[in-house]
């Protein structure tokens, strides 16, 4: 690693903020909708808070699903407003995409796919984590 | 100072609850302060009074009441949680409720954590 490699990675781990760690699948835990509720109250208290999707937490991101069928109330519908509670850096793992053969394909814009290693250095970059 | 703050997810006769009380009290021991412990998901379950687990095991409820009381530990549960949960929060001097425990919303966690230098999950 250079020295301005360690410049960089310095100024990023000051980056601060929550990570939330999405890993469950949308409609077979309360999983996903808790931990909307923790994204929401950050976003609501003005502080930053960032959204990463992994393993079976992908499925939350995929398009076309309707909770209804299976007579769940729909809160993959609020994520399209994220960008009026200021959440803007959504995160989804391409690896955990790859491996359940899923398409790039998501119900709200603005998501970045990354490789193993981008998704953990930005990870990396938040001061507090939690996983749901 | 360095400061720590934890949330708890899972619920009282889980095993897993045992590591973060140890967890937690060999922080409190070492001198660390501990701004609070939010209480989320099945977590909330630990301010149920009317749980009752087997005399000859671990008794959660009872240990993070007396890390509570030694250490002045806030515990906080998260009121959403807890009356999904069978947890009636309406009065504060709700017999259901361990007193040991505040009702608390998640505006709560967002305080500990930008309070806290570092925040863990159980």
């Amino acid at each position: 690693m250079t020295s301005s490699d360690q410049q960089v990675d310095s100024n990023l781990s000051q980056e601060n903020g929550l990570a939330i760690i999405n890993s469950k699948a949308p409609f077979g835990s309360n999983y996903g909708k808790d931990a909307l509720d923790v994204a929401l109250i950050f976003g609501s208290f003005e502080q930053k808070v960032s959204l990463f999707f992994q393993g079976d937490g992908v499925y939350q991101l995929i398009a076309n699903q309707d909770a209804s069928l299976v007579s769940i109330k729909d809160y993959l519908k609020t994520f399209s407003a994220f960008e009026f509670y200021d959440i803007e850096d959504i995160y989804v793992c391409q690896q955990s995409l790859v491996n359940r053969q899923l398409d790039e394909a998501f119900h709200i814009n603005d998501v970045q796919v990354l490789a193993s290693v981008e998704f953990g250095k930005a990870l990396n970059r938040h001061q507090h984590v939690l996983r749901f | 100072m360095k400061t720590l703050a934890v949330v708890v997810t899972t619920p009282p006769y889980s095993h897993l609850t045992i590591t973060a009380l140890t967890y937690v009290e060999t922080a409190l021991a070492a001198g660390i302060k501990v701004i609070g412990v939010f209480f989320y998901q099945d977590g909330a379950m630990h301010a149920n009074e009317n749980i009752s687990i087997a005399s000859d095991e671990y008794q959660a409820i009872a240990h993070w009441q007396r890390l509570n009381q030694q250490y002045q530990l806030p515990l906080h549960i998260c009121i959403t949680a807890a009356e999904m949960r069978g947890i009636a929060c309406d009065s504060i001097d709700n017999e259901q409720i361990n007193q040991a425990f505040t009702v608390s919303g998640l505006g709560e966690l967002v305080e500990l954590t930008t309070k806290a230098t570092r925040l863990v999950q159980f």
